[in-house]
């Protein structure tokens, strides 16, 4: 109790809560940057992308706004160039895209500018964003087929770009010349450097106006109140040892029985401490669905900050708090090179998310999440053919977002229903079908939410999405890697499970047949591809629900009047003439009694 | 005659009156919320007794009432739309609830997903198919709209959208539906796509269509009533209503499109600022009693948003004057965090229990509470004595903050105006930096009662050279409605590109849009010497997404040749650099809409010139002096007050000081100086 007072006594608490607000508007600044003057789709519709602000010693000063898997371990993304570089000077910016330097995967290029305030090196400027294509042998960045490095195309171990401001011509024409549609590539690139720069001009701006002494305050105060904000979390958490695996669908070729991911979580209370053992888990894979040291370490933060109060500042102070043990050549450790982790960002990260997150739930309710919703099927396919709308005829590759995975039922909420995976926490935009009908020669058919596709719960895991597209004449390449197939989230505290996903052709007869999970399928005219989201678990007993909230999703129909009955015990009647149903009082009363007689 | 501008805000319904004679006074009513025709009168009968008239006797020599209202944005606010039901295109029935994804935090889960605007049981899909280039893929189905309508009758719906896919390139399905909709329904209120917002992103237009739709009836009879109570009471002169894009229209234009008055009010305070400082960058600053709104001006433009929010997680629309809207205002309560962070703000204590000062039973410190702490704020002149503050009680609330970040009460009572001071400039930085504007090149413009005591410190951290205080400061946006033109705008998208012009498509889409206006124009009786038409267009790069507003100039001839296109790129390479600081003069731009104003200017003399710096200033005496911390370091410092009602013209007053008006109390920091121009506002020049 002394320690705290000494700590609260020692910084200004206006230079702290203005500074604070003003890292997070230069943040805003940067992403707004990036999001709007992009040029691939994943970047500015979908917001694949995130701003980070760090110290020069590579502390996470300010992430929030951000895709989680972005950021959470972006301390390890700037590390690598003062490990690298002896002469890092002012004007300075470093590209890449090495998962064995910090990166995420090779497809998440990340650009790190130093700010010096006075001379005096105190700040990295990060903008990492999602590339639509990194010179593959083919049009996917994400694939887990690609077994090593040589099989993802470019990689940019940490490579000065530019220097004095300027771009370094030959790397860049090293890059346009290795990249499809590099133009599109180049675009996205100088978003990220108007976004970096920026940021730059800002903390310069800070550093003139209260001087480097007090921003240098700022920061150590900063993490203190990150430190502390964390540890009152964790200290209102319960003691113990919780354990939670999940399977990863099996990969043909690569994993055929699948993978089970296991976290186990020890809160320390009194420690004010949370320790994520990732250790003892399966080794690396033959294929591209290993994670990066980045991805593994930011899924055991994630896992336990999607359990904390979420206004924390996600800042080195409060994950200082998680310590994550990884072990060399572990699929969700530190990586042997030179295997492949093309996937790194979904799959076997969104489990080991889920795994982290659940592990919570065994504490009882109102602790922990159900498992939400495993990503990557035909609703979000990169696709790729010829664009003859205009009379000439022209290439396109990019990813789609028609479709999202849904999310998981916690204690007292509904899941939330456009949340993709684990790793984006919900960040990410849904596509306008008209853009992508505007862009691409295709059309989408169908976009709408399914009916009794969810985990039902007294709290329900959102319910899943569906659709439908097609190309317009000219065949389509459509490369997904469709994690949910087999294996859907599971529910908690009695909640039911999710539903797993679809990924169809239709026939131009009209026929279907289930494609590969892990898959690239050409489209002719007059073929479809048809898909399902996954959905999230549930959370309790689908018959501890509230029947209002039963009868509501009977109106919007997300389920109908026979799954109200059967699975929720509440009977809802169709009044004539009118649209809403209303809950038959007596009728539910007795279904609910007999299912706690041990009817169900 | 005398001209009107009628404002209805939350609390009070603001009118300014322009007297024959050229002066303006402000007078202000309560507002009547349920009834809001019932303040728009009252407010004029407050106006006529200031000038010893009877109410007919004034109405008669009114001749134009410019009204910013409330109604629509209310009814949205409280949820008092008409139950509205929706037709959309078969596969495509949660265009409402699945929107562009609705923004969350990253970090939380505890909360629950937003039901759509309208419900899922009041969406009907029907069958038919347009593509991206308009061509039909699939006939409209006739039976699914009979079908749609006859279930949205028998569900006791009052209005409905129409709402499909790529209608606004080929409108054929729509305007069949609504036909179709009258033989089945003669006479219910129809709202389409393709007339409410014609954009690509299906949600946009949709949620446009939906919100125009549900306010049909509510604002038709608003404006019904308002006419009718006018006219019996005499009036004979012209009603105009402000709409959201910082215009006006006549009361039938906007009972055909009543989305375009939703949140119109505040989008008058601009126009306001634009007529006091002409053709240059401006922020407007306003603070009230709960939130802070912040607009800004580039070069003369007032900057309009595609992206503002009517709820939490619902978008307009439409585009509307971009109006930032933050948590900090008087009654913004303070608080600390779990780990000693001190925050201000977003809740409120509103009016009710309001500050603690207000001694209405609030105990907890707000903004207002630590000003009156500071000294900023007298205690015995609030409103003008109206209200009496309890100076005692804020330093009760105050001393609760302070002694959980243990620090002074005058220390605290800084740290919360700081603070706010900060979360302002947050909501200022938002609009600026994000639009290419630089806060330090702008001029900041100041409405509201709150604001004066906020925007000195706010100008010294931003390092602005120059700040204004209005005199109608407090009812900036009833002015403005009195120096407002009538506005009308219309839209048509005619893609093309820069590498491959289409000038016959673009060139008929101009041609269409000129008629419209025209038509605009003539059926509004505006006369030929006032007219004018703006026109833009909406361009990005190739394989952007996003677009920005270009406006450009159209040749005499009013087509655009090969000669005159590249003009059109530069504009848009220009603008371009200027929002996000790069351009790229090889891309291919490409144009996506086109947009054409009808401008009816009105007559209006020019507003006051700003007073030379370095002028001979008259240094008028303080009414006496109080005891003032403006600055971090517990040190409060005796300072002279002024009484602004009495300054004169070509007065100086330096920094410290304190001015008071009747509505808003003006803090000035050491070396800052106010002068006072002609027509009485404050124009401070910052050190």
């Amino acid at each position: 109790m002394h320690d705290e007072e000494e700590t609260l006594a020692g910084f200004d608490p206006l230079l702290l809560a203005v500074l604070s607000n003003r890292m997070q508007s230069i943040v805003r600044e940067m992403s707004n940057i990036v999001k709007k003057s992009s040029r691939s789709t994943a970047i500015t519709n979908a917001r694949d992308f995130s701003c980070g602000l760090l110290t020069f010693d590579h502390r996470l000063v300010c992430v929030e706004e951000a895709m989680p898997v972005h950021v959470t371990a972006m301390d390890l993304a700037t590390r690598p160039v003062t490990d690298l570089f002896g002469d890092v000077a002012e004007g300075d910016a470093f590209f890449s895209n090495s998962p064995y330097h910090g990166g995420t995967h090779h497809a998440d290029m990340t650009l790190c500018v130093p700010v010096y305030l006075d001379g005096v090196p105190m700040f990295w400027t990060v903008a990492r964003s999602h590339h639509a294509d990194t010179g593959a042998h083919v049009p996917t960045t994400m694939d887990a087929y690609m077994r090593t490095v040589y099989e993802e195309g470019m990689h940019i171990p940490v490579v000065r770009f530019q220097s004095q401001y300027r771009d370094r011509d030959d790397v860049i024409r090293w890059c346009r010349q290795n990249i499809r549609e590099s133009h599109i590539w180049y675009g996205d690139y100088q978003a990220q450097v108007g976004a970096a720069r920026t940021a730059e001009t800002r903390l310069k701006e800070l550093g003139a106006r209260y001087g480097r002494d007090s921003i240098r305050a700022f920061v150590e105060a900063w993490m203190e109140y990150g430190k502390r904000r964390a540890r009152a979390a964790i200290a209102a958490l319960p003691a113990g040892t919780f354990t939670w695996t999940c399977r990863h669908d099996p990969v043909p070729g690569v994993a055929d029985e699948g993978i089970p991911i296991t976290a186990k979580v020890t809160i320390q209370p009194d420690a004010g401490k949370i320790v994520v053992d990732l250790r003892d888990n399966p080794d690396c894979v033959d294929g591209g669905i290993n994670l990066s040291e980045a991805c593994a370490t930011g899924a055991g933060r994630i896992g336990v900050f999607y359990n904390l109060d979420p206004s924390l500042p996600h800042n080195d102070g409060s994950a200082s708090c998680i310590e994550v043990l990884l072990r060399d050549g572990c699929i969700v450790g530190r990586p042997s090179y030179p295997v492949g982790t093309s996937n790194a960002t979904m799959g076997i990260n969104d489990r080991l998310i889920n795994a982290v997150q659940c592990a919570f739930a065994q504490l009882g309710s109102p602790y922990g999440l159900a498992e939400g919703g495993t990503e990557f099927g035909a609703n979000m396919g990169v696709i790729s053919g010829i664009d003859d709308r205009t009379g000439a005829s022209s290439s396109y590759i990019n990813m789609l977002f028609l479709g999202l995975s849904t999310g998981p039922a916690v204690h007292g909420h509904d899941g939330w229903l456009t949340y993709e995976a684990p790793n984006g926490g919900g960040v990410l935009a849904l596509d306008q079908v008209e853009i992508d009908e505007m862009t691409y020669p295709i059309l989408v058919e169908e976009r709408k939410i399914s009916t009794n596709a969810m985990g039902m719960g007294q709290w329900n895991g959102a319910p899943a999405m569906q659709g439908v597209y097609r190309p317009l004449t000219q065949p389509m390449t459509v490369a997904y890697c469709s994690d949910g197939d087999v294996n859907p989230p599971a529910g908690v505290i009695g909640g039911g499970q999710g539903t797993p996903a679809i990924n169809a052709k239709r026939l131009a007869d009209g026929s279907e047949i289930q494609l590969p999970a892990f898959h690239m399928e050409t489209l002719n005219a007059g073929e479809r591809i048809v898909f399902r989201t996954v959905s999230g678990g549930g959370y309790g007993d689908p018959r501890d629900r509230d029947a209002a909230r039963v009868a509501r999703d009977v109106d919007r129909g997300w389920i109908d009047a026979n799954v109200a009955y059967e699975v929720y015990g509440v009977a809802v009647i169709q009044p004539e003439g009118g649209v809403d149903c209303v809950v038959d009082g007596d009728a539910t009363a007795r279904l609910r009694a007999a299912s706690t007689l041990g009817v169900r | 005659m005398f001209r009107v501008g009628v404002d209805i805000g939350g609390t009070f319904t603001d009118c300014v009156i322009q007297t024959p004679e050229g002066k303006t006074i402000i007078v202000k009513s309560p507002s009547t919320p349920g009834n809001f025709a019932e303040g728009f009168m009252n407010v004029l009968k407050v106006a006529a007794d200031r000038f010893g008239l009877g109410f007919a006797d004034f109405l008669g020599k009114v001749s134009v009432i410019v009204h910013g209202t409330t109604v629509s944005t209310n009814a949205l606010v409280t949820r008092r739309t008409a139950r509205t039901g929706l037709m959309a295109t078969r596969g495509h029935p949660d265009v409402l609830t699945l929107r562009e994804a609705p923004r969350k935090k990253a970090w939380d889960w505890r909360l629950d997903y937003p039901d759509p605007f309208v419900p899922r049981n009041l969406t009907m899909e029907v069958g038919g198919r347009i593509d991206s280039l308009g061509n039909e893929i699939e006939p409209l189905s006739e039976q699914d709209v009979r079908a749609a309508a006859r279930r949205f009758r028998q569900a006791g719906v009052e209005a409905i959208a129409v709402s499909l896919l790529w209608a606004f390139v080929n409108p054929s399905h729509e305007v069949r539906v609504a036909a179709i909709i009258e033989e089945e329904w003669p006479g219910v209120p129809v709202s389409l796509g393709h007339q409410v917002n014609p954009i690509p992103r299906e949600y946009r237009r949709t949620i446009a269509t939906a919100i125009d739709a549900s306010l049909r009836p509510v604002v038709n009879a608003y404006v019904d009533a308002l006419t009718g109570a006018l006219a019996s009471a005499g009036f004979g002169g012209k009603l105009l209503i402000a709409n959201c894009t910082g215009g006006m229209m006549p009361p039938d234009e906007i009972i055909a499109s009543p989305i375009q008055s939703v949140m119109s009010g505040p989008t008058m305070a601009p126009v306001a600022a634009r007529y006091a400082a002409p053709d240059r960058d401006v922020v407007v600053a306003d603070m009230g009693g709960t939130t802070f709104d912040v607009a800004a001006i580039r070069s003369g433009q007032i900057l309009v948003t595609p992206e503002a929010m009517i709820y939490d997680h619902d978008m307009l629309g439409l585009p509307k004057v971009d109006v930032r809207s933050v948590g900090a205002g008087g009654g913004s309560i303070a608080w600390v965090d779990d780990g000693g962070l001190l925050h201000v703000g977003p809740q409120s204590a509103g009016a009710r229990p309001g500050p603690a000062c207000y001694g209405l039973g609030g105990d907890m410190a707000t903004v207002t509470d630590a000003n009156v702490v500071l000294g900023i704020i007298d205690p015995d002149f609030f409103l003008g004595g109206a209200i009496r503050l309890d100076r005692a009680l804020a330093e009760q609330a105050v001393d609760r903050i302070a002694g959980q970040l243990r620090i002074s009460r005058l220390e605290a009572a800084y740290a919360i105006h700081a603070t706010s001071n900060h979360n302002m400039i947050g909501a200022i930085e938002d609009i600026t930096v994000n639009e290419g504007l630089n806060p330090r090149d702008s001029l900041i413009v100041t409405g509201g009662g709150a604001t004066g005591c906020h925007i000195a410190g706010m100008a010294q951290a931003l390092g602005l050279p120059m700040f204004m205080v209005p005199r109608l400061s407090s009812g900036l946006s009833a002015f403005g409605g009195l120096v407002s033109d009538i506005r009308w705008q219309a839209t048509a998208s005619a893609y093309s590109d820069s590498s491959n012009f289409a000038f016959d498509r673009v060139n008929q889409a101009l041609l269409d849009l000129t008629k419209r206006c025209t038509a605009f124009l003539d059926r509004s009786e505006i006369s030929q010497e006032t007219r004018t038409m703006e026109v833009a267009f909406m361009g990005r790069y190739q394989f952007q997404s996003w677009e920005i507003e270009v406006p450009f100039r159209l040749p005499e001839s009013g087509a655009i040749s090969t000669a005159n296109l590249s003009s059109l790129t530069k504009a848009f390479h220009d603008v371009h650099r200027r929002v996000y600081g790069i351009a790229n003069e090889n891309d291919r731009v490409e144009f996506v809409s086109w947009k054409m104003t009808a401008v009816g200017r009105t007559d209006r003399q020019p507003a006051a010139a700003p007073p030379l710096a370095g002028s001979a200033m008259v240094e008028p005496a303080a009414k006496g002096s109080r005891s003032v911390c403006f600055e971090a370091g517990a040190k409060a410092r005796s300072i002279p007050v002024y009484n602004g009602g009495s300054l004169p013209v070509g007065a100086g007053i330096h920094g410290p000081a304190v001015i008071e008006e009747e509505t808003t109390t003006l803090l000035l920091l050491p070396g800052m100086t106010a002068r006072v121009d002609i027509e009485g506002n404050y124009w401070v020049e910052c050190a």
